[in-house]
This record gives C-alpha cells, sequence and structure tokens, in this order.
C-alpha cells in the first residue's frame, strides 16, 4: 500500500475506530479530548495524497478511495474545522456530563462527511452520504427539547427522502451504464447516452440539493442548526451541507455544455441566494439568520456549478470546492463565535465583535477575505451576464443580511463585563477565522489557475466594495422599518407542511379502516376467490 | 423409461437426512424419559447440531459441484417414485432456515428451560417438538420435487405453526390461532384442488416431469391458478392477510420469529416453483402484474397500518405482511426478453429480499420479547428507558431495521437496490415509486421505535434483567441481515444453480 493510500484509509478508519472504542469505558471518558484528533489523518491526507487511490476491495464490489483537486479542497478545510470543532466542543459540552452519545454521533458524522469527499465509486459514496446524513440526526436532536425533537424529526423526514431520490437517481445512472458498482466518473460518463437523462438529472439535484438548502429543500436548515449545540451548528452549517456540494460536483457531467440543465440550476440557486436574504433579515435569532445565510450562500454554489454546467466548464467544479472550501471555514468560525460572544463580557466584546464583524463581511465579499477571493474566481464561470450580475448583487443582500445579524449579535451576551470566553472556545475559533485567510490565499492560484495579481487590482476590489456600499446603505432602511416586516417563524415554509398534519392522519385512520374492512371473513373470503378467478383468466390470456 | 434415467446424485441422502433429523429430534421427545434426558431442549439442541452439519454438507455439495443435489426415494425415479431435489436456490432456503432455528433455539433455551414434569414443562415440551416439525417441514417444502409432497409439507408446517400461536393459551391467542387454522386449511383445500386437476390432466407430480409436459390449457391454468391463490393465503399476502397480524403478535417471540421469518415464505416458495418451473407458455405478463399489483398494495396499506399500530409485536407483524409484499414484485421484474428469469438481476434482487427479511425480522421479533420482558409490556408509546435496560436487544432491533428500510449497509438495501434496477429495466415506473415510498414509511415506522426507546427512562420505571445470551442471539442475526449488504450487486450465481437443467424447454 502506498503512502497515499494508507493516509487516504486511515482518513476514514479513524473517526470509525474512535466510535467503536466508545464501547470501552476509559476511552468514553476521555472521547471529548480526543475528538480533535479524529480528522487529523483526514488533513494529512488532504495535503500529502491529491491524486492518491486505493482500491479497498476489488471487483465486483469495487470499493475505490480517491482524491481529485476538489476533493481535497474540501476534505482539507473540512478536517481542520471538524479538529477545531472538536477542541470547542470539549470545552463547550465537555463540562457537562452524559455526552457520549453525542461523542458517538459526532464521530460518525465526522467519518462519513470526509467519506464523501474521497470516494469514487457509486456504493460507497452512497455509504458514505447516508452515514452523514443520518448520523447528523444525533447532532440535530441531541438537546432534547421540544424544538429540537421538532427540528429532529423534520431534519430526520428530509434527509430519509433525499436518501430516496439519490438512490432512485443512482439506480437509474447505473443502469444506463455498465453492470455492477460503477465508478462515479465511468457512470456520468454514460448519462449523456441515457434514455433516463432528464429523470437522472432531476433526482440528483433533487437529493443534493435537499442537502445544500435549496428552496424549497431548505426548510430542515433554519429548524435544525439554532438547536443544535454551538460546535455541532458549526459542522452542520459548515461541513454537512458540503455533501451535497461535492454531490453535485461528482455526479452532473461538465463535459459538454448542458444550456437546459446548467440554467435552470443556475436559477434555482440564484432565487434560493435571495430567498435566503429576504427569509433571514426577518428572523430574531443570530443562529438562525446565520442558517439562512448558509441557505443563500449554497444557493451561490449552486449558480455556480449550473453555470459551469450550462458552459460546459469542467473547471467550475474546483471554483465551487473553493467557494464551498472559504464559506465552510468562515461559516464554522461564525458559529463558534456566537457561542464566545455569548461568554465574553462587555470589556473584551468589542474586540470579539471586530472579528466577527470581519468573518461576517467576508460571506459578503469584503475585499482581501477569503469571500473575495471566492467571489472573484467564480466570475470566471458566472460571466458578466445576467447570472454574473445578479450574483454580484446577491453580494448586497449578504451585507445586510450579516449587519442583521452583528446587530443581533452584539445583544445576546448575558456575561458579566470582566468575563472571559474559555481558551477552549477562543482559540479554535480563531484557527478557523485565521485559517479562512490563509487558506484561501495559499489556494487561490490552484483554483484558479491564475495568479494573485488580477484580485488587487484596482478594479476588482472596487468590483468587491460596491455591493457592500450598497448594502451598507440599504441598512438603515431595514433598521428602521425591519420591525414592520411580517414574522416569518423559523423554518418559513415547514409550516405550511405542518398544517398538513391533521389531513395526514385523517389520511392514515382511511387506510386502517380499509385493511380493518379488509380483514372481515367475508370480504377476504372472497377475495381469495375473486383471487383465484382472476388470475386464472390472466394466465389464460394468449 | 424413464425408470433408472434419474439417478440419485452421490450424496442424495443428505436430503432425506435433512428431512428426517428433525423429525427423528421430535419423536424422541416423548420418549426420552426411557432415554434418561430430561430436557427436551437438550434434545432439540443435539438434533439442531445434527441438522445444521446435514445442512451445511448439502450446500457444501451443492456449491461444489455446481449441480442440484438430487435423490429419487426408494431408488425409483418418477412418475413412480417421489424425487428430492436441491438446487442452488434450495440450498439457500435450507440454510436460512438452519441459522434462523439455531439461533431462535439460542434464544428460547432460558426462556423454555422446564423440565417436563415442571411447572410450565408441557408448554416448554410443545415448543421444542413443533420447532422440530416445522424445521423438517420447511426442509421438506424447500427440497420437495412432487406437488403431493409439498402438499404434505405445507401441512405439516401448518399443524406446527398453529400450536405455536396459542401456546399462551390465552383466549384471545386461542382465537388467532382458530383463525389461523381455518384460513390455511381454505388455502390447503384449493391446492389441493389444483393438484388432483394436474394429477387428472398429466399423470404425474413431479415438477420435472411437468415442465416438460404442461401445456396451456384451461385445465392446467385453472390448476395452477388454484394452488397459487391457496398459497397466497398461505403466504399472507394481502389482501387475504387477517390471519397474520394477530396470530404473529400474539405467539411468544421465538415463535413469532420463526413464523415471520421462515413460515410465510415457504408457500411463497412453491408459489416460485409453480411459477418458474411448471407454469407453461410465455411470460404471462399480465398475471405477473396482477401479483405484483397485490404486493405493491401490500407494501403501501400494511406499512401504513404497521405506522398505526400502538403495540410493537403488532407493528412488527404488519411489517411482515408489507414485507410479503416486496416479494410479490418478483415475478414482473424477473420477465425480461430473452434472459432466464434466473439470470436477471430482478430474481436475484426478490431472493435476497426474502433472506434479508428472514434474518432481519427474526431479529426484530426477538428483540422485541426482550424490550417487552424488561418492560413488562409492548406499548410503543411508552418505550422510553428501554434503551438503557436492554441496550443490545435495541441495537440488534436498529440494525435489523437498517435493513427493513433498505438502508446500507445491508440486505435489505441490496436487495432494494437489485429490486429498483430491475423495475427501471423493465420500463415498471409505478413499482420503482413503490419500492422507494415502501423505504420511507418503513423508515418511518422503525425511527417511530427507536426514538420512544431511546429516550430517558421515566421516573420510578421498574425493568427486570434479561439474561445476555439471548440479547446476542438477537444481535447475531440482525449481523447476518447486515452481512448480506456484501453480496456484490449483479445476478448472484449461487441462486442459478441446477436451474439450467429445468431451463427454456
Amino acid at each position: 500500500m502506498t503512502l497515499s493510500g494508507a493516509l487516504l484509509a486511515a482518513t476514514l478508519a479513524t473517526p470509525l475506530a474512535f466510535a467503536a472504542l466508545c464501547l470501552l469505558a476509559p476511552f468514553r471518558r476521555r472521547v471529548f479530548a480526543l475528538l480533535p484528533l479524529a480528522p487529523l489523518p483526514g488533513l494529512a491526507t488532504a495535503l500529502l495524497a491529491p491524486g492518491g487511490s486505493l482500491l479497498l476491495a476489488p471487483a465486483p464490489l469495487r470499493l475505490v478511495l480517491a482524491l481529485d483537486a476538489p476533493g481535497a479542497m474540501l476534505l482539507g478545510g473540512a478536517s481542520l474545522l471538524w479538529s477545531c470543532a472538536g477542541l470547542y466542543a470539549g470545552s463547550y459540552m465537555g463540562a457537562r456530563a452524559g455526552h457520549t452519545g453525542f461523542a458517538v454521533w459526532w464521530l460518525l458524522t465526522l467519518a462519513g462527511s470526509l467519506g464523501v469527499f474521497i470516494v469514487a465509486d457509486m456504493t460507497s459514496f452512497y455509504l458514505m452520504f447516508s452515514l452523514v446524513s443520518l448520523a447528523a440526526y444525533g447532532l440535530v436532536a441531541h438537546e432534547g427539547t421540544p424544538a429540537a425533537e421538532r427540528a429532529g424529526l423534520a431534519y430526520m423526514a428530509l434527509a430519509l427522502l433525499g436518501e430516496a431520490f439519490l438512490l432512485f437517481g443512482f439506480v437509474l445512472l447505473a443502469t444506463a451504464g455498465p453492470n455492477g458498482n460503477p465508478l462515479i466518473a465511468d457512470a456520468v460518463a454514460m448519462l449523456d447516452g441515457s434514455p433516463w437523462r432528464a429523470a437522472t438529472l432531476t433526482l440528483l439535484i433533487l437529493g443534493f440539493g435537499l442537502k445544500m438548502g435549496l428552496v424549497p429543500l431548505h426548510i430542515w436548515m433554519p429548524l435544525a442548526h439554532p438547536v443544535a449545540p454551538m460546535p455541532a451548528s458549526a459542522v452542520l452549517s459548515g461541513i454537512v451541507v458540503k455533501a451535497g456540494v461535492i454531490g453535485l460536483i461528482r455526479f452532473l457531467p461538465f463535459d459538454r455544455a448542458a444550456p437546459d440543465w446548467g440554467t435552470a440550476l443556475a436559477a434555482l440557486g440564484l432565487f434560493t441566494a435571495y430567498y435566503g436574504v429576504g427569509v433571514g433579515i426577518t428572523q430574531r435569532n443570530p443562529k438562525t439568520v446565520l442558517a439562512y445565510s448558509t441557505v443563500s450562500q449554497m444557493g451561490l454554489v449552486a449558480a455556480i456549478i449550473g453555470a459551469g454546467m450550462a458552459a460546459g466548464a469542467a473547471d467550475a467544479t474546483r471554483l465551487a470546492a473553493y467557494y464551498g472550501l472559504h464559506h465552510l471555514l468562515v461559516k464554522g468560525a461564525l458559529f463558534m463565535g456566537v457561542g464566545v460572544v455569548a461568554a465574553t463580557g462587555a470589556r473584551r466584546r468589542p474586540l470579539v465583535l471586530g472579528v466577527m464583524a470581519v468573518m461576517a463581511f467576508s460571506l459578503a465579499g469584503l475585499p482581501f477575505t477569503s469571500g473575495a477571493l471566492a467571489k472573484y474566481a467564480a466570475k470566471a464561470v458566472l460571466g458578466e451576464g445576467a447570472t454574473g450580475t445578479l450574483a454580484t448583487l446577491s453580494a448586497a443582500g449578504s451585507t445586510l443580511l450579516m449587519l442583521h445579524f452583528l446587530r443581533l449579535l452584539a445583544g445576546i451576551s448575558k456575561a458579566r463585563p470582566q468575563d472571559r470566553a474559555p481558551a477552549g472556545m477562543v482559540v479554535p475559533w480563531l484557527v478557523a477565522a485565521f485559517a479562512s485567510f490563509a487558506v484561501a490565499w495559499a489556494l487561490f492560484p490552484q483554483a484558479t489557475g491564475g495568479g494573485l495579481a488580477g484580485v488587487l487590482a484596482p478594479a476588482a476590489l472596487w468590483k468587491a466594495t460596491w455591493p457592500i456600499l450598497l448594502g451598507l446603505l440599504l441598512a438603515p432602511g431595514l433598521a428602521r422599518w425591519g420591525a414592520r416586516l411580517p414574522a416569518i417563524p423559523e423554518g418559513d415554509i415547514a409550516v405550511l407542511a405542518e398544517r398538513a398534519g391533521p389531513a395526514v392522519r385523517r389520511f392514515g385512520h382511511g387506510v386502517e379502516w380499509f385493511d380493518a374492512a379488509m380483514r372481515a371473513w367475508p370480504v377476504a373470503g372472497l377475495a381469495l376467490l375473486a383471487i383465484v378467478l382472476a388470475l386464472g383468466a390472466l394466465l389464460a390470456l394468449p | 423409461m424413464v425408470g433408472d434415467a434419474l439417478a440419485s446424485s452421490p450424496g442424495g441422502y443428505l436430503l432425506v437426512l435433512a428431512v428426517l433429523v428433525p423429525v427423528i429430534g421430535m419423536l424422541a421427545m416423548p420418549v426420552m424419559g426411557l432415554l434418561r434426558v430430561r430436557h427436551a431442549a437438550s434434545l432439540a439442541f443435539a438434533t439442531i447440531a445434527v441438522g445444521v452439519a446435514v445442512v451445511g454438507a448439502v450446500g457444501w455439495r451443492v456449491v461444489g459441484s455446481g449441480e442440484a443435489l438430487v435423490y429419487g426415494i426408494g431408488g425409483w425415479s418418477p412418475p413412480l417414485g417421489l424425487a428430492l431435489r436441491a438446487d442452488g436456490l434450495s440450498a439457500v432456503m435450507m440454510a436460512m432456515a438452519a441459522l434462523v432455528i439455531a439461533l431462535v433455539a439460542l434464544y428460547a433455551r432460558p426462556q423454555f428451560a422446564a423440565a417436563e414434569t415442571a411447572p410450565g414443562g408441557r408448554r416448554a415440551f410443545g415448543f421444542w417438538a413443533l420447532l422440530m416439525g416445522l424445521w423438517s417441514a420447511l426442509n421438506l417444502a424447500f427440497v420437495g420435487e412432487d406437488l403431493f409432497n409439498l402438499f404434505v409439507a405445507l401441512e405439516l408446517l401448518t399443524f406446527a405453526a398453529v400450536p405455536l400461536v396459542c401456546l399462551d393459551g390465552t383466549a384471545a391467542t386461542l382465537e388467532a390461532a382458530l383463525r389461523y387454522l381455518v384460513f390455511a386449511l381454505v388455502g390447503s383445500v384449493l391446492y389441493l384442488l389444483g393438484v388432483a386437476v394436474l394429477y387428472a390432466r398429466y399423470g404425474t407430480l413431479d415438477i420435472g416431469l411437468l415442465h416438460e409436459l404442461a401445456y396451456p390449457d384451461f385445465a392446467t391454468h385453472a390448476a395452477i391458478a388454484l394452488m397459487i391463490g391457496g398459497l397466497m393465503a398461505k403466504a399472507a399476502l394481502f389482501p387475504l392477510h387477517l390471519w397474520l397480524p394477530p396470530a404473529h403478535a400474539g405467539a411468544p417471540a421465538p415463535a413469532s420469529a420463526v413464523l415471520s421469518a421462515l413460515v410465510v415464505k415457504a408457500p411463497f416458495f412453491i408459489i416460485v416453483r409453480l411459477w418458474f418451473d411448471v407454469l407453461p407458455g410465455a411470460s404471462h405478463e399480465a398475471a405477473a402484474r396482477a401479483l405484483a399489483m397485490l404486493g405493491a398494495a401490500a407494501i403501501l396499506v400494511c406499512s401504513v397500518v404497521a405506522l398505526r399500530q400502538a403495540r410493537l409485536k403488532l407493528m412488527i407483524a404488519y411489517s411482515t405482511v408489507a414485507q410479503v409484499g416486496y416479494l410479490f414484485l418478483m415475478f414482473q421484474l424477473t420477465i425480461e426478453p430473452g434472459v432466464p428469469a434466473w439470470a436477471t438481476i430482478g430474481w436475484t434482487g426478490g431472493m435476497l429480499q426474502l433472506v434479508s427479511h428472514a434474518l432481519a425480522k427474526a431479529a426484530m421479533f426477538l428483540a422485541a420479547g426482550l424490550i417487552a420482558e424488561a418492560l413488562g409490556h409492548d406499548r410503543i408509546d411508552e418505550l422510553a428507558g428501554a434503551g438503557r435496560a436492554v441496550p443490545v436487544s435495541l441495537f440488534a432491533f436498529g440494525l435489523a431495521g437498517l435493513s427493513l428500510m433498505g438502508l446500507p449497509p445491508s440486505g435489505g438495501f441490496i436487495a432494494k437496490l437489485l429490486l429498483l434496477s430491475a423495475a427501471t429495466l423493465s420500463g415498471a415506473w409505478w413499482i420503482a415509486v413503490v419500492i422507494s415510498v415502501g423505504g420511507l414509511l418503513a423508515a418511518a415506522y422503525v425511527t417511530r421505535v427507536l426514538k420512544r426507546a431511546m429516550a430517558p427512562p421515566p421516573e420510578g420505571i421498574v425493568t427486570s434483567p434479561v439474561a445476555r445470551s439471548r440479547e446476542l442471539a438477537a444481535l447475531a442475526l440482525a449481523l447476518c441481515a447486515v452481512a448480506l449488504g456484501l453480496v456484490p450487486l449483479q445476478p448472484f450465481d449461487l441462486l442459478a444453480i441446477g436451474r439450467a437443467g429445468v431451463a427454456l424447454p
């Protein structure tokens, strides 16, 4: 086994082994201290093993691990954030007893979320995707409050629905191609000739879009992110949603221009980008605002992927991953920061809020931040047309949303003036915030294939700045009249779905009544007779 | 003359042993006093050890030679004699039955340990004797080649299964058992009627000979419709399931496990034999679609009803009716022009569904039995605390649930994937939708239980301990269901062994 193969295997094996070791009491007691170590092999893999691959099981099972450029970017960022969030969790949750269950769900989600970045065959991808989807339920529902129960239910229902979409899509994809368990790339290459191309693409976009939070399948995010413990929100919003991003990157065809599907996906993404802002500014909980911001940002990623698909531009995958990496680190830092702000007293709060403001405006593309780099890079795919303009304008919306977030954030701390947040929370938060700069600058040439000169040119700086200024201009209006906006409940249209509850119960009752009627002796006897006669007649048909 | 054309294959006697060993064990039980054995359980375990070895040898021979194992009883070949035959499919069924019976026996041992003279001794004696009778009947149903011989197997199966239902002797279980008995007898009558018509028409009941002789005419079609109708009643295909929920929910947990995992599979297996080996003529698409539609109705209706049950065991019983529905999708999904049915992925998918359901459902019933024992009830709404009281059982329940939901890694997942692929390939979109919706409903009813059971226990809850060995038996079955998830995604050669001989004429 080569070094890269060993690293790939260790990426998956380490968190799984940690989860299994939780069966042993001594390990269980120390598990929170060990959480930051579990993703480190993943980090090493992202740094040392791009291009590597490993055959886990030969044909016909054919389980293959492999790391390509988009996978390496997301894997590295995700491992780093998992490690930071693990440290943060040790400080945030470790003091409270009886959290072994949380640690196990954490490790399983971790294994699945890193797994989706490094698997190359369809069965393994489905397995890893299911693992991250289903294990994250434990993080969402951890608090056990009624709100967490409701969020957990919505999350589980949608996750399972997404699984069903994906499974069906995968079956269509694999049936059109060679037998057995094909590599993702081979199966996608067959898609063009498939008689079920439209159905396959629809199902894949539904399944992965649900994980990314594309409207109208976004409702789990604003329900789940606010109720989960702080470090769990950071990884849910930062990392788990990226399983959808890597899914679209891996499973959509970019080798030939597909204007119809690409434009449709881009339109859906842009709509989501604005929708997230529109609903987000009516929210009152800073974590919910961040959740809607994730919805909005993932809409932009979908727009990048859609535009790339429309143009048949394969670099779109790398650019989408780069944007995803930026969002991953920034959003992780923002969620961890909410906990830091809440624990920080008035004396140190301006400093903390200052860092948070930089992170928040990074999402809007503040010059010199990772956001500016990611948005500049994405221009290559989004272009200067309607898609590009709408994407640029959405930064003004993000500015508005982030100002709203910062205003709410300033008011949440109940700490005494001289209080300071524990180092176990501050350090990982700062590491993630710093990493968003360092990683974005370091990877920019690799992601775009160009130098850094362009992004520092005055024209580019102005392009990044004016949407923010526009947002700042609009902000006083929101501050003045924001209170008059309708109070949209968290999860907006989830409320409509819940209103259908009585009808669903009536339907269930009806089915039960039908079953009871069929189980009556005379009915069953007649049914048996009818079945025999019908079967005889049907068999005799020529 | 076909007289000696059909010589028994070497080792063919193993098939007779597979049927006879459990019977010998059962017959030894009434006279065990003379053998200085005090516990029926001990005899049963000795029998199971021998029986498992015999089934293992059958499997080894079939896989090793790549051919079916045949035995002509008394050296006579059909039509004069009776033949027993085990192809790859039969070997898989026998292995499944042996595995389930052995683990259920391990589970049941502490529950039915009383010596014959002790209180509860009659009940224990009855359980072990009936279990052995049932096993023999299953093996006979899996290797029988003669349609009347199969009738005998079905009757033996019914007469062993019905008393298992009312082992507790309460009024409710007696009523459930009676219901089961009457409906099973109606099914038997229909089957027998069909057998009579076929015998009158062709003068033989050997499946191999019928395969060559039968031609599509009214009498043949009528006979097969009668037989399949009767077998459907015994397999509890919706809407003929009136007997199953009370019977499977009322029986003691190990009996429920065997009933749900194995007993409903035998009539289904015989339907498969009739459909693919006897039924003359082309693929019968219309009839296959009718069967698939009944299966789809079973999946949709009974999954919803399962979701609304208040009692854990009733929920699992309804889940069985729904899962039986998946099996009947197979008839439409094995139609592929120019390809024999057993080389399609629909065939592998259907059979994998059968086996993985058997393992998962047995595990689920055993786990539910332990949960009920620990808490003293099985009301789903009040399961809180089960996770603390019997964690291993709940884990087994969850793993089995994984297979029922069709989530990876599990046999149920691979089966669902293969059936979905087959539905796509044959253009039967509605089947693909039903399979997906059925998976979602299964997920709903399984997670409903898991969620309640993992909630923290209420104040003042009293739980009774259960034996660890019993929890491990349930877990072992669930792990087997999960391990089936490692089967590769393609037509599986083992299931086609020995079928080339009865291939397309």
